[in-house]
This record gives structure tokens, C-alpha cells and sequence, in this order.
């Protein structure tokens, strides 16, 4: 095994990857831009190494730096994470040039999958079921038309080499077609310096299923079972789940082996996950890999009992899978909430800022990947995520309880949260039946806005606090008077 | 004591007399009257027995007032009587804010008019980026850029004026 790692992220997942590898005795390498000098993920590792100013480009995007700081200290393998550079293969091909081990898979697989339309001959001629379309990306404009009304409206124009909504166009009809066409392609051209585009068949409100994979180097591919994640805003997951309440014995057998002849085919090796749409009542379509740790990955470990981060190391140093696919098993139900620094009243917007008061809750089947701590000021520079709350229950019922139990004990004050908005969305009726697809927040939650009767308790304890700090009982840090022995004395060691 | 509130934008007045000593309260609200029991604990917490039930709560000071979290949920106090200022950013998305500023500190992306070009009021001016998120700054009334104050590129933040906008004369065209 590894004696050292670098960890080449921030954040609450920086955080999540140091801890296991504290626990298998992996030393720990963190980077720091200007903005995090004193950042969890920082504070967390045995090292920490300044690669830069706060802007992305000149720190966590910054490959060159990233493997100096490796090569500094002397680090054998590295962690990308999630986002940044975990996906890129140019940089997983300089890790491995520097003479260091990627925890994820070989950069020609990251190549191979990134690139849209090949990834989908690959899964196509491995017999895995790909959305409607082309086969092929082109700029040609007469081709592109032809295709549609062949196809049939709705059509997706997608950026071959896209990612991130970029190069995308929803087309209803033919009237709006070489338009759409000449707006994706420019916007390919200009975010990826590849205008190519190509068709999908465009699903209505599908579900969104994962699967959740491990492949060593020998070839040994096992599935951890799926991941709901249909709950979206700005097409990005803000809740997960595990097991899927869509899902038969019979569908989730299928599409399990889907994604295992998908990763098979695609010679993955490390954690990796599979993504499905799912139409209902039994379609699915095959939509990409995403080759690294994903946010959401904690509703698996709780009901696998696996810690993936740990199986992560373990391939990347060359070990085989320690278990086959019979002996994977799922116990209960889990669910993600993904807390984001953001208005939910102002339609998320972004919210950084000091963190003036931060209490985590805690409890049975509670757990909470965090990056932030009270007093720590939130960098306006990165994502908006703050921390993930994750809960474990015996079915899916006792799960979202323990999830709004655990969100009503989360203040995280001096910023706004999606903590409220969250909590609204976990007790909803369409939630709770199970009812989920990626417009669900549109359909049900357009225009959110706080519960109005709450104020009045608001209200009471403004008042409140105002006497009771009147009354002399200030908290300690507001403490006026000079502190007395009693309080300012260390433990007594002799 | 008395005491006018404004709650998430919500005028709420509300009369609070101690009595039986420092932490219980008469409490009126709206048309109803409660019993308040309240102690600060050193942990920070705020216990309150309202009525006979137990809540929680948590408060900071803010610029602007006072958040305070309860239930999982956060709202901005503010003492209507004290003169604090608005909420930055607590504009709803329809309002459009008299000055050309971010609501939070951002990064320029783009900016889409010259100084001399006449504007109407909802156009935009600027785009900011912050977080990974693009937001459009617009014009708060028709009129002339008499100024831009930024660069692409350029780190701004709520309270710098990014293009001064110049009121003309209104005139017939």
C-alpha cells in the first residue's frame, strides 16, 4: 500500500478521502489556494502545500502544480476527487507520467468515455441499450436536419466533446432546428474547441439511475447496486437515494448487468459509475460514465457497509477486488441531501461568507461529510457546497424521518443554506410516494418561499434573545467579565 | 416592551412584558397571547418553552439584524423601530436594484455595452460570475452609460458601481 498521498481537491470531499486514508495509515498531502489557507481539508492532512491564488485556473486547476506538490513531498499516488481535474485525462496522463499511481481509472479510459459519441459505440457494441440518435458527431447542418426528421421531435443536440449543459439545445420541432444547430455548434466551438455536435432523442422528465461500479486491473468487475438521483436544480443532483423506489427485483438485475458489460467494455478499473435514464415503466438508456468518486457515493457505502475510498486505494495500488458480486449485499435504505451555499428564496443563488454559527447533528444512522466549520469563511471562488447530510434507515420511510430530524438540527448561520428548501422538498407528498423524475423541483417547487406561519416564532425568540442577553446570560464567547482561573486552566497532566 | 418587526419582509409587531422574574413573558402576537419561558444557554442555544412546548432556536448578528434559526429553518430579523438597512440580495427576482452593483462578490465575465450607448431600463450590462454561476446585471433605468467602472476580468463587490447610467431628459424620439 501507498505510504503517502496527495489529495488533489477541497472541500468536504478533500476532507471524506483524508480520513480513510488516516485509517489505512496513508499519509496525507494536501493543496491549498490562497482562499483555503485555513480550510478543513487543510487542517485535516499531515502536510499541506500553497499551489496558488484563489482563481481555479491558478491553483486546484493547475495540473503542473498539482504534481510538483506530489513530487515535493514525495507522494506515491493521488486522489483527484471529484470535479477540478478528476475527469481530465491529459492530467490523469501526467500523474502517471510523474512516476505516480491516479486513484481512478487509466487517462485512455477517461479519454475514451469522455468523448460522447464514442463512449456510446462502446456501449452499443457491447449490447448496453444507448438513448435514440446518431452515432456520429458532425457540423454538417443538412446531415443534423435529415437525422431529426427521421428521428421524430423532441431532439437533444448534444456537443460531442461536452459536459455541463454546454452545446446543448432542446429542439420541439423542424422549424427550429438549423437554428438550434448553429447555436450549439458555436458554443461547442467556443467551450471545448470542438463544434462537432450530434442527436438524442429527447426523454421527457426521465429518472435518473445510476450504478455504482468496482473494477480492478485484472478485470474483476463488481456492481454496488444503483443511486437515484432525480431530484435537480440547474441539472445538477441536490438529493440521492439508495435503493430506488422505481426499480423491480427483475429491472435492477438488468441494469445492473448493463453497467457491468458497460464497464467491462470500456476496460474501467477503479470506482466508476454507470448513468441511466430510466423511463418508466421499464426503459432504460445507457447516458455516460462519470470516471471518479461521485458526491453522492456515501448513500452507498451505508447500505453496502463498503467504504469505497478504501477500495479505491486498494486497485490503484494493484490489490484485486477482496470480495466477488454474490458477496456484495444492501441492507435498509439511505438518503443524500446536498447542502449548498445558496438563497433558496432568490433561486439559489450563490451565498458565500463567514460562517458565524455551525452545529452538525448527529445520532443514530446519521452522517455528515462537512468541509466548513464555524468561523471559516466560504470562498466565493468554488462550487457552493458546504457539506452533504446523510441518513441510513430501515426502509425509505424511516430514512427521510431521520433526514428531516437531522435537517431541523443543522443550523449553519451567517449564510443562507438550501437546508430549508431541502427539508420542504424530503416532506413532500410526491416525495414521500416515491414519485421523482428530473423536473420534479419545477413541477412541484417553481417558486419557493419559507413557511410564513414560522414567523411569528421567529419573532418570539428575537425578542427573547434580546432580554436574555440583557439578563447577563451571554454566551461565553460574549463573555464581559475577566476570565477566572476556573475558566482559562489546561487539563492537569502530571 | 414593543417591539415592530420585519420578518423575511414581513411586518410583524409584537408586545413582550416580563413576569414571575427575568425569563418568562407575557407575549402578544397578532390577536393571540402566549407564555414565554427563555433561557440562553452557554452553548449558544436558546431554549424557549412556548405554552408548554419546547423550541429551539439559534441566533447570530448580522449586518442587518438578526438571523435566527429554528426548526431548520433560518429568518432574517430585523428591528423595524431601529432603522436597519435592507437585506442585500433579499429583492425578489422581478425587482430591479437602483445601483449597477453585484449582489455578492464576483468576477466581470462580460460586458455587453460602450460608454455612450443609450440603455433601457431591464437591459443588460454586465455579466458576473461567482460560484460557477453567471448572473446578468441590467440597467435600473432608461438612459445614456455615462461610465463603466470595471474590466473583464476584474473582482467586484456589492457596493461598487459597475456602469453609471445617466437619466436624460425625457424627450420624444
Amino acid at each position: 500500500m501507498f505510504k503517502k498521498v496527495l489529495v488533489a481537491n477541497r472541500g468536504e470531499i478533500a476532507v471524506r478521502i483524508i480520513r480513510t486514508c488516516r485509517e489505512m495509515g496513508i499519509q496525507t498531502v494536501a493543496v491549498y489556494s490562497d482562499a483555503d489557507r485555513y480550510a478543513l481539508h487543510v487542517l485535516e492532512a499531515e502536510e499541506a502545500v500553497h499551489i496558488g491564488p484563489s482563481e481555479p485556473f491558478l491553483s486546484y486547476l493547475n495540473a503542473e502544480r498539482i504534481v510538483e506538490a506530489a513530487r515535493k513531498t514525495n507522494a506515491e499516488a493521488l486522489h483527484p476527487g471529484y470535479g477540478f481535474l478528476a475527469e481530465n485525462a491529459e492530467f490523469a496522463a501526467l500523474v502517471e507520467a510523474a512516476g505516480l499511481s491516479f486513484v481512478g481509472p487509466p487517462h485512455a479510459v477517461i479519454r475514451d468515455l469522455g468523448d460522447k459519441t464514442k463512449a456510446r459505440k462502446i456501449m452499443q457494441a457491447a449490447g448496453v441499450p444507448v438513448i435514440p440518435g446518431t452515432m456520429e458527431a458532425t457540423t454538417d447542418m443538412d446531415t443534423l436536419c435529415a437525422e431529426a426528421d427521421r428521428m421524430g421531435f423532441p431532439v437533444l443536440v448534444k456537443a460531442a466533446a461536452g459536459g455541463g449543459g454546454k452545446g446543448m439545445r432542446t429542439v420541439a420541432g423542424p422549424e427550429d432546428m438549423r437554428e438550434a444547430c448553429i447555436a450549439a455548434i458555436s458554443e461547442a466551438e467556443k467551450a471545448f474547441g470542438n463544434g462537432s455536435v450530434y442527436l438524442e432523442k429527447y426523454l421527457v422528465n426521465p429518472r435518473h439511475i445510476e450504478f455504482q461500479v468496482l473494477a480492478d486491473r485484472r478485470g474483476h468487475v463488481v456492481h454496488l447496486f444503483e443511486r437515484e438521483c432525480s431530484i435537480q436544480r440547474r441539472h445538477q443532483k441536490i438529493i440521492e437515494e439508495t435503493p430506488s423506489p422505481a426499480l423491480t427485483p427483475a429491472l435492477r438485475e438488468s441494469m445492473a448487468n448493463a453497467a457491468v458489460s458497460a464497464a467491462a467494455a470500456a476496460g474501467y478499473v477503479n470506482a466508476g459509475t454507470v448513468e441511466f435514464l430510466f423511463v418508466p415503466p421499464d426503459s432504460f438508456y445507457f447516458l455516460e460514465v462519470n470516471t471518479r468518486l461521485q458526491v453522492e457515493h456515501p448513500v452507498t457505502e451505508m447500505i453496502t457497509g463498503l467504504d469505497l475510498v478504501r477500495h479505491q486505494m486498494e486497485i490503484a495500488a494493484g490489490k484485486p477486488l477482496p470480495f466477488e458480486q454474490g458477496d456484495v449485499v444492501r441492507r435498509g435504505h439511505a438518503l443524500e441531501c446536498r447542502i449548498y451555499a445558496e438563497d433558496p428564496t432568490a433561486r439559489f443563488f450563490p451565498c458565500p461568507g463567514p460562517i458565524l454559527l455551525y452545529r452538525e447533528p448527529r445520532g443514530p444512522g446519521i452522517r455528515v461529510d462537512g468541509g466548513i466549520y464555524q468561523g471559516f469563511e466560504v470562498p466565493v471562488e468554488y462550487d457552493p457546497i458546504l457539506s452533504k447530510v446523510i441518513t441510513w434507515g430501515e426502509d425509505r420511510k424511516a430514512a427521510i424521518n431521520r433526514m428531516l430530524g437531522a435537517l431541523r438540527k443543522y443550523p449553519i448561520l451567517g449564510i443562507r443554506t438550501t437546508v430549508p428548501f431541502l427539508m420542504d422538498v424530503v416532506q413532500s407528498d410526491p416525495f414521500n410516494k416515491g414519485e421523482t423524475n428530473t423536473g420534479f423541483i419545477e413541477e412541484h417547487f417553481p417558486n419557493w418561499s419559507p413557511p410564513e406561519k414560522m414567523h411569528r416564532l421567529a419573532a418570539i425568540a428575537f425578542a427573547a434573545a434580546e432580554l436574555a442577553g440583557a439578563a447577563g446570560t451571554r454566551p461565553p464567547w460574549e463573555a464581559k467579565e475577566p476570565a477566572t482561573p476556573w475558566q482559562t486552566l489546561g487539563q492537569w497532566t502530571l | 416592551m414593543h417591539y415592530q418587526l420585519d420578518i423575511e419582509g414581513e411586518a410583524v409587531s409584537l408586545g413582550f412584558s416580563p413576569v414571575e422574574g427575568k425569563n418568562t413573558a407575557e407575549v402578544s402576537v397578532d390577536a393571540g397571547t402566549h407564555r414565554v419561558c427563555f433561557h440562553a444557554l452557554p452553548d449558544g442555544r436558546l431554549h424557549l418553552v412556548i405554552d408548554g412546548k419546547a423550541i429551539e432556536a439559534f441566533l447570530v448578528a448580522v449586518d442587518n439584524g438578526k438571523q435566527v434559526f429554528i426548526d431548520g429553518h433560518t429568518f432574517l430579523v430585523r428591528n423595524a423601530g431601529k432603522g436597519y438597512s435592507r437585506r442585500p440580495g433579499a429583492r425578489s427576482a422581478d425587482e430591479i436594484p437602483d445601483q449597477v452593483t453585484p449582489p455578492m462578490p464576483s468576477v466581470v465575465v462580460r460586458i455587453l455595452v460602450r460608454a455612450g450607448d443609450r440603455v433601457r431600463r431591464g437591459q443588460g450590462l454586465v455579466v458576473v460570475s461567482a460560484m460557477k454561476m453567471e448572473t446578468t446585471l441590467v440597467a435600473p433605468h432608461d438612459g445614456r452609460v455615462a461610465g463603466i467602472n470595471t474590466a473583464v476580468d476584474a473582482k467586484v463587490a456589492p457596493g461598487d458601481i459597475l456602469v453609471d447610467i445617466e437619466k436624460e431628459a425625457s424627450k420624444d424620439e
